[in-house]
Order: structure tokens, then sequence, then C-alpha cells
């Protein structure tokens, strides 16, 4: 039995192998004139619509206004035009979390790409019980619910208690005697990045392994007998081949590591200090907790705009492949 | 032979590093959650504990609310899930086997819909939902948790779809089905397995869910779901991590238990052959 | 087939989930049910019943549904409720919360109510607070401030007489010598504010300073560094986490394990130590916290809250009954002597007389009462709270001066921010 092996094979996105036979064949029926595959979409489209467009468009409409407790209770906002935007682009302060959110993300994306690329590249080359033995460990980890998993790495960072400052202890390292993880900045920030990391190399692990085994292997025997090394036929064979499955996965992690938000609320709060504020916590800080929520308001907005610039090349792409659809 | 054998070493070796780095966290969740709490606060923690006890699960199930709760999430990530995986299933069809102009807006727009910062669209929803009697309900919850997934459940069944190739429908329109009947009839039973992998996604999300579900539901507390009753539970139960742990535990539970499950459909789902593509 | 039973599955999870609001409360053959908030361990589950039991048996119209919420994120939880259509009808607030929803106009006028209630024997600490642009919202509901709960075991063994520390100095040797072996002197968390404000207010320095209508943080006075000197000090005498506060974990829990020789907290703690561990009965004491003279007992912070109503509850009668009872005389003298707090008048004090520890919170609150900025701003601080991440950068070796600096601009922007 291989477990997820294949499953795996066809998973997310766009998987290289059926555009050859596509073509020409699902031209052919259905010329464009029915109404059937509006009606298929409709429900989508009204939900977006309804549950997604129209509260942006409320948040956009907040972001324009001046909106505290007062408007949220009795409902009187005034327009204040972009003086919302103005308070916030002005501030150094948002400016100094754009920046963290670039590094956070920037650095989450890094190490989940590199490191379940070579877990897929090393699944691919274990044996049967190694490779079901790896893929269910993977799929555990994956499985962890976010809360549970972020309550789980609280208790092994404890000050007191905890596993990891025992171990370093054990180890002769002294100075980890209850030593204070998320007092310290840099740490929290480190053990942020770790818990994403692991919490989302399963997904990009599987996915990319799955595209891995797209690649016919033949293909490799013979770049082999031609003397190419390892490496390079991982350049020139391999990652062509996995590459739109990768840059799917790649947009996704940027995505969701952009918006990385519950665990760092339930974990720091963006704490200690503003060590581990990424644009979603400041948001959220910014209109819950503070209750400017027009403030708030806007720097979601802005938060999008900027998301939405690092993805625009992939949007376009995806736009054209779209078409030759 | 043994030269082979040692080539595999490094390899063998990063598997295991894998394996132990995956589960560690989740075995601590789990040894913790039986360990005595004598145990649990000692100076030197045993990897495997002395003494296993259930009186932590014991102090989690007995916490005010745990079965309303649990089935407050089940029944809101259900039907969220559910909801997707009916509309999407929809709309991926149109996307993956008809030909129609505004395919590439939609899909654009799916995309686009991913990156929907829903942290900060806390106030608006919480307003929509007042102006229209909708606050400390679950259908809220339910319609909220659906239009998180839906997105990624259109692009991921649509990948699925992809991968059936349409001949077989074709043939079986040939045979006399119509173009849903056939869809019907030979691609869904193949979709399965891809349907039950998608729901897997929306069912974490859902589960995991905590800001809506905190802020939405105010005064109605019987309405409550898991993860704002972990979140509670933590602050009753401070200092008790051996409590703490068999609640997460539990809360886990069902995700792990399905992740097992739905693997092995999946597997057996492909397994019969027909999608080799 | 399997496209059916799917099908059929997914309709009826869907609509099992769309119908599965929740009841509605209100009107239950006649009589009217009203939903109240308290705040967890604000009463003991004891008094809650008695009080709930008393107030439906004089009152059989109304019915009580009473749920206890958490400190942690109850700003939010509380703005929803107002801004909500539905609200609770009666919510416990800390005091120093009322003026901003007040402010924002979610909760119901009650200045009619202060005449009947007696409000000109309020403690001025709750009913300020509670008051905004002349009107009062909040009704005084209870007090404390903070005492030092020892052991007297402890300090009989290590030959100390807790009557006789008076100042600072004294006890912190006391602390010393206590601290030795598996005692800790004093359990003192690292991010226990409102002890570290109490320092501060003695040094003569304060948390923000106002000019102008501007309020600016004043942790990196002098006045105010040397307070933040004296936590640092006392809290090495103990094996406090330096990263949390009194609640995580609940200090009065590790005080029960029986290796704790004093805490800082509200009198009543002492009765959730020795419920936790009933072999501390009768070996508990409590002192003021003391000043840097002994002339005077150090400055404490009297912590409190209101109850309030929100506009948006539908029963506003019935929420101004239920009020009335329990911040009325009888109710407070009952809550008084079961908690150890400070009756909501000056006039009960007589009450909780012959408590030892309300006798030694009375000599804090009534020679050194202090509160936080009286301003809807302070609210802002508080739900951020950078004074915590300053304590705990302090402790852990950060110079005082530079975090200071950092933490005051904190407190200046979190206070001057938008409004």
């Amino acid at each position: 039995m291989q477990p997820l092996t294949r499953e795996r094979t066809t998973a997310p996105g766009e998987a290289p192998a059926p555009r050859r036979s596509r073509q020409p064949l699902t031209s052919a029926p259905a010329p464009a004139r029915t109404l059937w595959p509006y009606l298929l979409i409709a429900p989508a489209v009204l939900g977006t619509l309804y549950l997604l467009v129209h509260p942006l468009l409320r948040a956009l409409l907040i972001s324009l206004q001046d909106f505290g407790l007062r408007q949220l209770i009795l409902g009187d906002a005034e327009f204040v035009g972009l003086e919302n935007y103005r308070t916030l682009l002005t501030d150094p302060r948002f400016w100094e979390v754009v920046r963290r959110t670039f590094v956070f993300m920037a650095i989450n994306v890094a190490l989940i790409m590199v490191i379940s690329t070579l877990v897929a590249l090393m699944v691919e080359r274990l044996g049967r019980f190694g490779r079901t033995m790896v893929l269910s460990a993977l799929v555990l980890a994956w499985a962890m619910p976010v809360i549970a998993a972020t309550t789980v790495f609280q208790w092994l960072f404890h000050s007191e208690f905890g596993v990891v400052n025992r171990s370093l202890r054990s180890l002769g390292l002294d100075s980890f005697d209850r030593y204070t993880w998320f007092a310290s900045g840099p740490a929290s920030f480190a053990i942020l990045v770790l818990l994403i990391v692991w919490q989302s190399v399963p997904f990009a692990a599987i996915t990319l392994y799955s595209a891995l085994t797209t690649v016919p292997a033949e293909l490799h025997e013979s770049a082999r007998i031609d003397g190419a090394g390892a490496r390079r036929i991982f350049r020139s064979i391999t990652f062509p081949m996995i590459r739109p499955i990768f840059m799917l996965v790649l947009s996704l992690e940027v995505i969701w590591t952009f918006k990385a938000f519950v665990q760092i609320w339930v974990m720091t709060r963006g704490g200690p200090g503003d060590a581990t504020t990424i644009l979603p916590v400041y948001a959220v800080q910014t209109a819950l907790s503070a209750q400017h929520y027009d403030l708030g308001a806007a720097a979601s907005m802005v938060t999008v705009v900027l998301m939405s610039g690092v993805l625009v090349a992939y949007f376009r792409q995806m736009y054209k492949q779209e078409a030759e659809l | 032979m043994t030269r082979s054998r040692i080539r595999r070493i490094p390899l063998d070796a990063a598997a295991v590093l894998t394996v132990l780095v995956c589960l560690f966290p989740v075995y601590w969740m789990i040894a913790t959650a039986f360990r005595p709490t004598g145990d649990i606060q000692s100076a030197n923690p045993r990897l495997i504990p002395y003494t296993w006890t259930l009186e932590h699960f014991r102090t989690a199930v007995d916490a005010d609310g745990f079965a309303l709760f649990w089935r407050n999430s089940i029944l809101v990530t259900a039907s969220a899930v559910l909801l997707a995986l009916v509309v999407a299933l929809g709309a991926a069809f149109a996307v993956a086997r008809l030909r129609w102009s505004g395919r590439r807006q939609f899909m654009l727009m799916v995309f686009i819909a991913q990156m929907a910062p829903w942290e900060s669209l806390i106030i608006p929803i919480y307003i929509i939902s007042r102006d229209t009697d909708m606050l400390d309900r679950l259908p809220t919850l339910t319609l909220v948790y659906f239009m998180i997934t839906l997105p990624f459940t259109i692009v991921v069944l649509r990948g699925f779809l992809g991968t059936i190739p349409p001949e077989l429908e074709e043939s079986a329109q040939v045979d006399g089905c119509t173009r849903l009947g056939a869809f019907r009839r030979i691609a869904f039973p193949l979709l399965a397995p891809g349907l039950m992998a998608t729901s897997l996604f929306g069912y974490i999300t859902a589960w995991n869910e905590f800001a809506y579900a905190n802020f939405l539901i105010i005064k109605q507390q019987d309405s409550r779901t898991l993860p704002v009753w972990l979140s509670s539970f933590q602050n009753t139960f401070g200092t008790d991590w051996g409590a703490t742990m068999a609640a997460s535990t539990l809360f886990a539970l069902p995700a792990l238990a399905i992740f097992l499950i739905l693997q092995r459909h999946v597997t057996s789902g492909f397994a019969s052959g027909a999608v080799k593509g | 087939m399997k496209l059916r039973l799917l099908a059929w599955v997914s309709v009826c999870a869907v609509t099992a989930g769309l119908s599965a609001c929740g009841s509605s409360g209100g009107a239950e053959s006649g009589r009217t049910t009203i939903d109240v908030w308290l705040m967890r361990d604000s009463v003991s589950t004891e008094f809650q019943k008695d009080f709930v039991k008393g107030f439906e048996t004089a009152h059989p119209d109304i019915k009580v549904r009473i749920q206890i919420q958490e400190w942690d994120g109850i700003g939010e939880k509380v703005t929803a409720a107002l801004a909500s259509n539905d609200a609770p009808d009666v919510i416990e607030a800390g005091n120093t919360q009322v003026a901003q929803f007040a402010a924002g106009g979610g909760l119901a006028d009650l200045s009619d109510e202060v005449g009947e209630l007696g409000g000109k024997d309020w403690l001025k600490g709750l009913a300020e607070p509670g008051s905004y642009e002349g009107k009062q919202y909040g009704i005084p509901y209870y007090a404390a401030n903070r005492v030092v709960i020892h052991r007297t075991d402890l300090f009989e063994k290590a030959g100390i007489d807790p009557a006789e520390i008076k100042t600072r100095a004294q006890w912190t040797a006391a602390t010393e010598k206590l601290d030795e072996g598996g005692t800790q002197g004093i359990y003192l968390p690292g991010q226990m504010w409102y002890a570290l404000a109490g320092f501060v207010w003695d040094e003569g320095g304060d948390l923000a300073t106002e000019s102008g209508g501007a309020w600016q943080g004043a942790l990196d006075t002098p006045e105010a560094i040397r307070g933040m000197e004296f936590y640092k000090e006392l809290q090495a005498l103990g094996k406090g986490p330096k990263d949390s506060d009194e609640d995580d974990p609940p200090q009065a829990d590790v005080m029960a394990k029986g290796d704790v020789a004093q805490i800082i907290s509200t009198p009543g703690g002492a009765k959730v130590i020795t419920e936790a561990n009933p072999e501390l009965e009768g070996k508990l004491g409590f002192f003021p916290i003391p000043g840097k003279s002994a002339s005077k007992p150090g400055a404490v912070f009297t912590g409190g809250s209101d109850l309030v109503v929100p506009a948006a509850s539908a029963h506003q009668d019935a929420a101004r009954t239920f009020v009335k009872e329990l911040t009325g005389d009888t109710w407070q003298k009952k809550l008084a002597v079961a908690m150890s707090y400070v009756p909501n008048k000056t006039t009960l004090a007589d009450a909780v007389a012959d408590d030892p520890g309300a006798a030694a919170m009375a000599a804090g609150a009534a020679e050194n009462s202090h509160a936080t900025p009286n301003t809807p701003a302070w609210a802002a601080v508080e739900a951020e709270n950078p004074i915590k991440d300053y304590m705990t950068a302090v402790i852990t070796g950060g110079s005082a001066e530079s975090e200071a600096k950092k933490a005051s601009e904190a407190i200046t922007r979190a206070m001057n921010a938008g409004s």
C-alpha cells in the first residue's frame, strides 16, 4: 500500500498532465450560447458578492469615515475622505510593521519552499516503508489544528516546564534555565517562524512530491546516461516540469504567511513590544483593541493592495494560462 | 550491497529526522495529556511517561459545556464544508468542462478571493449580521466559513477535474447520456476521492476558526464553538498544562482521525486505476 | 448512488446548521429572563448561587441567567455586546473601562437611581470613573486593593514578625531571609503592573500625565524608574515567571502549592488559596504593602468593578432591579464578607471590620489610594499594555532608561491615537 503517493499526483492546481489531451476534445461540444455555465457558477458568484464583496465594500466605506466605538454603536459615521489613509501612511510605526511583514513573509516562504522541496525530493528516493512513514508523519502534522499546534508550541517553549529549556539545560547550557523565550522579540519571532514553517511544510511537500511523481523516470535515466549530475538534472529537467505546481504552492504560501494571524494572536498578540506585529495583527490591534475601526479598515485595504502587488506577476501568468486551456 | 547501503544512510537519517520533527509536537501534546501532574512539572521530563492517567481528560470533559460546543463545532464545520463542496463542484465543472466567456475572469476572481483579509472583515460582517439580525447564530458562522473555504475548494476541485479525461464522459454521451448525466455517472465517482481530499482543507479551516466565533457569538454562550472554548479553557486552567493539552488533544482528535480515514479512501479511489490519465 | 447520498447528507447538514439557532432568551411563561455578565472569579460560586436564589425569591417575575466572562479580551467582547441589538442586560465592567463605553454611547444613563441607592456615600474610586459628563453610567459594585498575603508559619519559623514590617527596607530584608531553600520569599510575576504602579506612585511618579489636554506616558521619569528598580529587586526574591502576569498561572494556585511565603494580592486571594489547599487554612495573614517610610503605607491602586446596563438591553427595568439589588446595602454587606471586598459605600465599612484581610486593605485604601488616569483613552493602554512588556524587558536585563522611554512613547501613542 502506498497511502497518499498517488492521491496527490493530481492534487491541487494545474497538473501538467491533462493539458496534452484536452484542447482538441473539450472545444468540440458546447458553443458558448448556453446558460448552463452561468447557472453553475451563480451560487459561487452570489455567495462571493454577498459574503465577501459586500463586507469588503463596507470595510472600504469605513476606511473613508470617522468610525470609532460611538459610530459602531450609534451608527452616524461621517465621511473624512482620505484622512485615515493619511494618518496611517504618515505613521512611521505603520511602515515599520509593513517592513516586518515583508521580512516575516520572505523568511517563512523561503524556508517553506526550500525545506518542502528537499523533503519532496527525499520522499521520492525513499523505499516504500520510509515513504509511507514520512508521508503519514507529514499528514499528521498537517492535520494538527492551528490553535492546538500553537498551544503546544507555547508549552514546548514554556519558561519553567517547557521541554525545550530543559533539554537545552541538560545539554549543559545553563543560561537557558528558565529562559523566557516570549520576552525577547527576536526569540518570539523565531518561534513563530518555526511554528508556521512546521505547519506549512506538509502541504507544500506533499503537493510538490505529487508533482515530482509526474516527471517520467526515463527523462532522468537518459540525462544520467548523458553524464548530468544530480543538481544539473534537478535544474534542467525536474524543476521545469514541476514549475507550475511550484509556482502555485509558492503563491499560496505567500498569501497564507502574509495573512498569518491566528498563530501570532494566540501566542504573542504581536508582542513583546511590536516585535511580532505584522499587518493583519496590526489591523486587528488597531480596530478591535484600540477601537479605531476606521484606521484598522484602512490598514487592511493597504494590506490587500500590497499583497496584490507581490502576486501581480503570478496573476498575470495565471490569466494567460487560463486562456490556453 | 553494503556500499549502496552506506550511501543511503544520509537519506534515511533525513527521513527519520523529518518524521521526528513532524511528530514530536503531536506526540508531546498527547504524552503531556496522559501524564500525571507531578510528572509534568518534574525537573527531568521523561520522553515516555512512567505512569499514565486519564485525570486530565476528565478535567477537560467535565468543564462546562464541552459536549455542546463539540456538537456546535461539528454542525458548523460540516454544513460549511458540504455547502462549499456543492457550490464549488458546480463552478469547477463549469470552468473545467464548459466553454463560456467570462471564464478567465471568474477564475481570476476566485484567486483574488483567496487573498481576502478575513481578520479585518470582522467589523463589517459584524455590522451586516447585526443589521440582518443574524448575530449570535450558528448559521452566520456557517456562511462565513463557507465563504472562507470556497475559493480554495474551487481551485482544488478544478485541479482534480482536470485530471479526469473528458473522453470518458464523451464516450458515455455517445451512449446516449446527457452532458450532466455523463458527468454524474462517469466523472463523479472518480471525483469522490478528490471531493474528500478537498473537504479536508475546508474542514481544518472551519474547525479552527476562532476570531469570528468569538466575536459574532455574543450572548448565546450555548452557541460557542470549540476553539473559543479551548481559549477560555486556557484562561481558566492556566497552570494546568496537563488539562490544557488534554483539551487540545480532544480538539485535534477529529482532525487527525478524519485525515487518516480519508487518506485511505482517497488512496483506494485512485488505486482503482481508472484515473491514470 | 454516491451522488444521491452525498446530496442528501449535505442538504440535511445544511438545513440542520441553518435551523440550529440558539434558543432566544426573553419571556417564558410570564417571567423575564435577564442575562448578566460577571467576570471570572469576581464572586465565588457559592455567593453567586445564594444571590440568584435570594433575588429570584424576592422578584419572582425575573429569572437570572449569569454568564462568566474572561478578563482576557473582555474589551472586544463588551464592545460587541454593546453594539448589538440584543445585548446582555447587566454587565460587570472594570472601573477603568466604564468611561470609554459611556463615551461611545452604549450605556444606559442610570443617574436617576443614584439618590435611591445612596450614591453620596459611594467610594470615589468607583463612582467617579463610572460617571461621564455628569451622568452616572456605572453603579459601584465592589472595590479591592492589593495587600501582602503571607504564610504566618513560615514567618514564624524565620523569626519575623509581620507587624514589624513597615518600610520597604524592612520588607526586602525579611523577604530575603525567607527566600531560602525550597521556599520562595515572594512570588511576584514579572508583569504585575498594578503592583508596579503602586511603587511608582510611592516614588512620586505616575503612569501618564496630562498637560493641555494631551496625555503623555511618564514611565521614563526618574521617579517611575526608581519604582521599577524596586520591583525588579523584589521580583528577584522568588521564582515568579518574568514574562507573565498574576493570572498566568493564577498566583493563588502557585501559593497553594506551599512553597511561597508571600504574594501581592487582593485579600480574596486567600480564600482561593485555602480552597485549593485546605492545609493552609489558618496559616495565612495579611499586611498592607509597606511604603517608603513607616509613616505611610505603600500606594495602592483601587481596583474594582461597576455594574452597567447596556442601552441595547431589552429588559431595562428588570436590569435596573438587578443592579439595585446587588449594589444595595443588604447584599453589599454579604458580598464584602464573602469575598473580603471593600463594600461600595464608606458607610458599610463596618461589615468587614473584623476581617484581617479587609483591615490590611483599608489601611492602604484610606491613606494612599490612587487610580489610573481618568480618561476614556486609558482603556486603549490597558488593551495593548506596553507596561507589561516594559517590565519583562527590564527584569530580563534590559536597560531601564531606554525601555522606559519606549514604553512611555507607546503609552503616549495609545492614549492620543486618532480620536
